[in-house]
């Protein structure tokens, strides 16, 4: 016993994912290419979007379930990812998908996402990580760089930014991918794996805000992405390899020679926690009508 | 009551007072009884001070009552602690003459006409069975053959608790059973009257603790997704559930906090399916902003507090009834939620029903205010009706893909009479839309224009605007002889556990010819005022007891309607004794002897 997506017969179009309200984004922001991205890879899935279920936390980029056709919930700051594992665990034929910024996942709803990983929940967790909080108006996210100016370290941030890429296969997260926003084809392609794997999903999206981050541009990633599947033959399922290629994915803060690794770091194959409830519900022979006499009995003198 | 019987087994956490309560109440509903019991015990595992103990009758029982008649004392602080509670005729059991920690003082409870028999359950236990971890069997195998307590209820609970172990266990634990038995039958000569009635016929009944009674309901009200982290004293809400929702098709989740928990009851019932968390105070702090977003986003919740004594980690195994506060205004903003509160353990089964009736009716949370004191308590309720129960479940509505409705027509958050629209889900709607906690239009689009804001506003709290006409069943009015606009020397309002000590003790003033007007609401908030001012108008004074230092009920009934009640309020960590009230009321109304 397991469980399918819903699917549509026939495919709809991109456009068709889309809601008709406009983003309310910067100009130039890097998540237009996000909201592009996941249009097309539902398109392609045939996903319907009355059985879809995006899930959002709060920031710039959490805005996105209100631009999209498909059911959404607009949750609290950092709780994106627990909402989405109740949905998991009340409907697992409905697809849901996390998108969200680098400081509501890694920062104030850090508790979760190392749970939902280990648990391998069939579950989509896109970061859209612009380095910085930008809907309060610049302040240092927990995977800024050190020295960043934000409004509260006008003399450069002090810490060191999080490895979240290496953190994500620490967590246990089946699968674990970057890719950029400014390659819609990659971004396209990685996006279509991490819904199509089987669990947990973690995709970095590097999207670059052009009102406030003025170092993680698009310009600084230009001719400095790598990608470790093609260009350097990564095997994801090759686990080792994967945490030493995720420890050197922020050389290129302060290495001008270091690239920025895209791809697939890491895609194993584990049994869903769904499957898992699903077979826990047949061995206990579960019915939304069991026989209440017989239950009753037991609690009798 | 023609048979009313307390007996109660003190002494250290980890001793087995409370198995040795468990047993006895076993033996006593096997007999037909009635029973209600009181534990409580520290929140250590081992150590400290524990009590548990057992009131029956052959007829309902409304409290814990006053005290006991017979003591099980396994220690000296046992002893110490309930000495004020020895009046004439009751009956000490204690650890002696030699082998325990403690002497009574026997001149003063020959004086105070106490009777006293010496079982040495520690000696008996070390020396004669060898293992001193059965001393409480010891002392039930005395229990039994100075009370008629059936010895073979007291011989299947062993079979069953320890069988596990190994039947080495068994057979140690029958050994200390009859060490007790032999002493009483060799040492004592029996000087007090009290003895367990024999079995009488079967009742069609079901023994349920407090907090297995609200797992039960969630069950049969069609409960899917459960999600909870521990927390004492709600954790064995979850444990009770676990393996019956798998039968019901649903799962319990064991989340990382408590913030996840209540994140996950939002995620499951956005996607049409009902659910539910419980906490205690902690967890209600931290779920706050959450169910802020149920309120907003107008998603039907459950959400269950077994209250303990706070603040903070405060008392967490004790009873305290100072969530109120939090459980209705607790959160930021303006948000519409419901409180319900039930006052025995029939009512944890019945009135969590209703909270999922209540959430999917009105479309917002609905919090559950239980207690540490009936989380424990158990009770024999008569066998509910399951069929009947769920034929009357209140489900959601919800716009289908079978309806037929034009798509352009379908607005979630429409504004209606009621404040109540249809409601859409994945899977099972034609129409998607993005839930959100920022405010919104009726097809839930972001908004902030002061119009849509002040129609949206209006839209949600008006839901709850007829909820005490629309929920009578939720006020429980006890007028006695009275009736509605009679005069009464006084009125009382109380609420949870609270209100049925008060039963009790208005039944036992209303016998000495005092003239008490009752409301119990179940309903706490919003606030039934209509109910309130009808009973404080029958009388001059208004009476309102809680377990709580500030008086949180009685401070909602001057904030919402013109009565000013007076207060009576306990807040050690231990429910009201029917007495307390009792005393009150005769203090503010005045004897009725010397009227």
């Amino acid at each position: 016993m397991s469980y399918q997506f819903v699917r549509l017969q026939e495919k709809l179009e991109p456009k068709d994912y889309r809601s008709n309200i406009e983003p309310t984004w910067c100009p130039g922001c890097g998540d237009f290419g996000v909201v592009s991205g996941l249009a097309k890879v539902f398109s392609e899935e045939q996903f319907d979007p009355t059985s879809l279920t995006l899930v959002s936390g709060i920031g710039c980029s959490s805005r996105l379930p209100l631009w999209m056709n498909a059911f959404g919930v607009h949750t609290c700051h950092g709780r994106a990812i627990p909402v989405a594992v109740g949905a998991r665990l009340a409907k697992p034929e409905i697809p849901a998908i996390v998108t969200a910024g680098d400081g509501d996942l890694f920062s104030i709803g850090m508790e979760h996402f190392p749970h939902a990983a280990r648990k391998n929940f069939d579950l989509t967790v896109v970061c859209m990580d612009n380095r910085v909080y930008a809907l309060t108006k610049n302040q240092q996210s927990p995977t800024s760089r050190t020295g960043y100016k934000g409004s509260l370290t006008p003399y450069g941030n002090i810490e060191e930014p999080m490895n979240i890429i290496a953190f994500a296969i620490a967590c246990g997260a089946t699968f674990v991918a970057q890719t950029y926003s400014g390659n819609p084809k990659h971004e396209a392609e990685i996006l279509k794996a991490a819904v199509e794997h089987k669990g947990f999903s973690f995709v970095n999206i590097l999207s670059p805000c052009p009102t406030y981050n003025k170092i993680d541009t698009f310009q600084h990633y230009k001719g400095r992405t790598i990608d470790i599947n093609k260009d350097l033959g990564h095997d994801p399922s090759d686990y080792g390899k994967a945490v030493e290629l995720a420890s050197h994915a922020l050389d290129h803060d302060n290495d001008p020679n270091a690239k920025v690794p895209l791809g697939i770091f890491l895609k194993i194959e584990k049994p869903t926690f769904e499957d898992k409830v699903l077979a826990l519900k047949e061995k206990y022979g579960a019915t939304d009508n069991p026989d209440w006499d017989k239950i009753l009995e037991r609690y009798r003198p | 009551m023609a048979f009313d019987l307390t007996i109660k087994f003190a002494g250290e956490g980890g001793e087995g007072v409370i198995s040795a309560g468990d047993f006895t109440m076993r033996a006593a509903t096997y007999l037909g009884l009635e029973v209600v019991t009181f534990k409580s015990f520290p929140a250590e595992i081992k150590g400290g001070y524990a009590l548990s103990q057992v009131r029956m009758s052959d007829e309902k029982i409304l409290s814990q009552g006053d005290g006991f008649q017979i003591l099980f004392a396994f220690n000296g602080e046992a002893y110490e602690v309930n000495k004020p509670l020895l009046k004439p005729g009751t009956v000490l059991v204690w650890d002696g003459p030699e082998g325990g920690d403690f002497e009574p003082e026997f001149d003063w409870l020959e004086k105070q006409g106490v009777i006293a028999y010496a079982v040495p359950m520690s000696k008996l236990a070390k020396e004669e069975v060898g293992a001193y971890i059965t001393k409480n069997m010891v002392a039930l195998g005395a229990a039994s053959e100075l009370f008629n307590i059936p010895i073979d209820v007291y011989k299947e609970q062993i079979v069953s608790k320890f069988s596990k172990k190994g039947q080495d266990v068994v057979d140690l634990n029958f050994k200390a059973l009859d060490a007790g038995i032999n002493w009483v039958k060799n040492n004592i000569k029996k000087a007090d009257s009290y003895r367990l009635p024999e079995r009488m016929p079967r009742k069609d009944v079901i023994i349920l603790e407090g907090n297995e009674a609200i797992a039960l309901g969630a069950a049969v009200a069609g409960c899917k997704v459960y999600a909870a982290y521990p927390i004492t004293p709600a954790t064995t809400v979850g444990n009770y559930l676990s393996e019956l929702i798998l039968k019901a098709n649903g799962y319990v989740y064991q989340a990382e906090d408590e913030i996840s928990s209540m994140a996950i009851v939002i995620g499951a019932s956005f996607s049409g399916v009902k659910a539910m968390t419980a906490t205690s105070g902690p967890g209600i702090s931290l779920m706050q902003e959450l169910i802020g977003l149920a309120s907003m986003a107008e998603i039907p919740a459950v959400i269950v507090d077994v209250q303990r004594g706070g603040p903070s980690t405060g008392m967490p195994t004790k009873h305290d009834q100072a969530d109120l506060y939090a459980a209705a205004i607790g959160g930021h903003g303006d948000g519409q939620r419901i409180v319900i509160a039930p006052t025995n353990v029939e009512e944890n089964f019945y009135l969590t029903v209703e909270a999922f009736n209540l959430a999917e009716k009105y479309q917002c949370p609905v919090l559950f205010l239980t207690d540490a004191s009936l989380s424990l308590r158990v009770e024999a309720i008569p066998t509910p009706n399951i069929k009947e129960i769920q034929s009357k479940l209140i489900n959601r509505p919800l716009i289908t893909k079978d309806m037929n409705v034009d798509l352009n027509e379908i607005l979630r958050y429409k504004v209606t009479e009621t404040g109540i629209a249809p409601m859409l889900a994945p899977g099972v709607s034609p129409k998607p839309y993005a839930a959100t906690g920022l405010e919104h239009g009726e097809d839930s689009s972001p908004r902030t224009r002061p119009d849509i804001r002040v129609k949206m506003m209006e839209k949600r709290f008006r839901k709850l605007q007829n909820i005490e006409d629309e929920n009578q069943h939720l006020i429980e009015w006890d007028l006695g002889d009275l009736q509605e606009g009679d005069k009464a020397d006084i009125s009382v309002i109380a609420w949870g556990l609270t209100a049925s000590i008060t039963k009790e003790a208005v039944q036992r003033l209303r016998k000495k010819g005092y003239k008490v007007a009752a409301l119990y609401p179940k309903l706490l908030y919003p606030v039934p005022a209509k109910a309130i001012e009808k009973v404080a108008s029958m009388s001059d004074i208004t009476l309102v007891p809680e377990a709580n230092y500030t008086g949180q009920f009685a401070r909602f009934v001057r904030m919402y309607t013109s009565v000013r009640p007076v207060q009576l309020n306990v807040y050690r960590g231990e429910p009201f004794i029917p007495a307390e009230i009792e005393a009150k009321i005769e203090e503010l109304v005045g004897s009725k002897v010397n009227a």
